[in-house]
């Protein structure tokens, strides 16, 4: 068994205290507006999320980091962390992002502590950084020398076992076909690896506008048990 | 290629420098009202943008010049079946200038490849109305065109700190684009920035509340930037809707701030 194995359950484990059952990313809207109410709808809105958004966005960020850090440029780390922040034009999923970002920095410093990470929590301190979670989770995997693959497919995994979870809260489903969605979606993780291994870096930040436009909307909407 | 460079002398703004050559041209700047702000007309290539056009602006507004920049009709770009048209845009804003860069729509017609890069740097006190408009051109039997990619990206940096990231990349091509989360049934997308230091969270819901009966045969989203902006977000039917959606929060904002009267534009 791979030494870091169990480390990465635990990074990737919804028991992890980092806030992500808050946040909905603007799926909430959508339920609220009754364009995701079931099994399929809800699944069809999230290969969207995954294929439309979060590739351009969480994904390549995680490999632009790895890259960054494979050649020790801590200075494109920093950059990369501003510019995904302000890439997200909506403010809740910014700042739900942030939050998320925040404290995984906070568990991960204390749990897997390396000199970047503290680094990045004092720069996150002294307002010099943001804190994005795609990033930090990037800076302690790749000190438990975990390969850029294996990355990219459980830090997808993980944001859309969330999703899920709070779908299954949010629609309401059923336990069971929370189940079968997370399974169903693994091909389009692997899908999604492959497509951020050989995305070109121009498409960094692109955006899907029905979501942005639903992130955005969210801050009006009534009746919420999401934070974003 | 077009290069302008705008500065304030007493009361008005006037041209510094202006430069053009290829098929971007400006006619002498106008004067809407008594403001002393600026207004300069673009007109584009007659004919519209065609495979591996490139173009280029270099707009400069020195400190606390004021210009609204337009265009004479709305930017074609027909079938681009190699290189994509490419238009480059570097805009530099001084302290306390003013730009609002209401442009016509950009119609994309069958087979168009369209990508922008704009790039604008602001120091702060700086003010900054920026739209746009992309739609799909009709074809002759009333079908909407399929064009193959538009690609935008903004950067807004101010004072040389990056504080917005912009990417849109519409390819109706790829499959699924008009479900949800795409363009969700509608054709027709507009954006909006607007980047001051008197963007508030109040302003934002003043604005919102302005705007708020018109937003049916639409889906709309505005939301505040990190510090000092917001943006807007359209998807519609129709460029006519888009344009009175943008036109409301810039006649609000202008008398809001300025006391000024709503821009009109008499191009006709």
């Amino acid at each position: 068994m791979d030494n870091y194995l169990l480390s990465l359950f635990q990074l990737c484990d919804s028991n992890l205290p980092t806030g992500a059952f808050s946040h909905s990313f603007g799926l909430e809207t959508y339920i609220q507006e009754n364009k995701v109410h079931d099994k399929d709808s809800f699944s069809e809105w999230l290969q969207m999320y995954v294929l439309g958004q979060l590739v351009y966005t969480d994904g390549l960020a995680c490999r632009l980091a790895f890259e960054g850090l494979e050649q020790s440029d801590a200075q494109s780390i920093w950059s990369l962390d501003r510019k995904i922040t302000v890439q997200a034009l909506p403010r809740e999923t910014r700042e739900g992002t942030h939050k998320i970002g925040e404290r995984m920095l906070t568990i991960g410093n204390d749990l897997y502590p390396s000199p970047l990470l503290t680094l990045y929590k004092e720069k996150t301190r002294n307002g010099e950084a943001f804190g994005h979670p795609a990033i930090v989770f990037t800076i302690i995997a790749h000190q438990l020398k975990i390969p850029l693959n294996v990355i990219l497919s459980t830090y997808l995994y993980s944001s859309i076992s969330s999703l899920t979870q709070n779908a299954v809260r949010g629609i309401p489903l059923g336990q069971t076909a929370g189940q079968f969605i997370l399974r169903d979606i693994q091909q389009w993780i692997t899908k999604a690896v492959e497509q951020i291994r050989t995305m070109d870096i121009a498409d960094f930040g692109a955006v899907a506008p029905g979501l942005e436009i639903s992130q955005m909307k969210h801050e009006r909407v009534l009746i919420r048990i999401f934070m974003s | 290629m077009l290069r302008l460079n705008m500065e304030k002398k007493r009361d008005k703004t006037v041209t510094k420098q202006v430069y053009f050559q290829g098929a971007f041209k400006i006619l002498r700047p106008h004067y809407l009202d008594n403001s002393g702000q600026a207004c300069y007309f673009l007109i584009n290539p007659g004919g519209g943008y065609l495979d591996g056009d490139r173009y280029r602006m270099e707009i400069t507004l020195e400190e606390h010049a004021e210009l609204i920049l337009t265009t004479q009709s709305a930017t074609k770009v027909y079938r681009t079946p190699y290189t994509p048209v490419l238009q480059e845009s570097e805009i530099v804003l001084k302290k306390g200038s003013i730009l609002e860069y209401i442009p016509d729509p950009l119609i994309a017609y069958r087979n168009a490849k369209f990508k922008q890069n704009t790039i604008i740097r602001m120091e702060s006190g700086a003010t900054l109305f920026y739209s746009d408009i992309l739609t799909p051109g009709w074809s002759p039997d009333g079908e909407w065109f399929r064009y193959d990619l538009l690609q935008l990206k903004n950067e807004i940096y101010l004072d040389e700190e990056l504080v917005l990231f912009d990417h849109l990349k519409l390819q109706p091509i790829e499959a699924g684009v008009n479900g949800i989360g795409y363009m969700e049934g509608y054709t027709h997308l507009g954006s909006m920035i607007v980047i001051s230091d008197k963007v508030n969270e109040d302003v934002l819901q003043r604005l919102y509340n302005v705007i708020e009966k018109d937003l049916d045969e639409c889906k709309a989203g505005m939301s505040l930037l990190t510090e000092g902006g917001f943006t807007v977000r359209i998807l519609a039917h129709s460029t006519q809707k888009i344009e009175e959606l943008i036109a409301k929060c810039s006649t609000f904002l202008r008398k809001e701030w300025y006391d000024r009267q709503p821009v009109t534009l008499r191009k006709y």
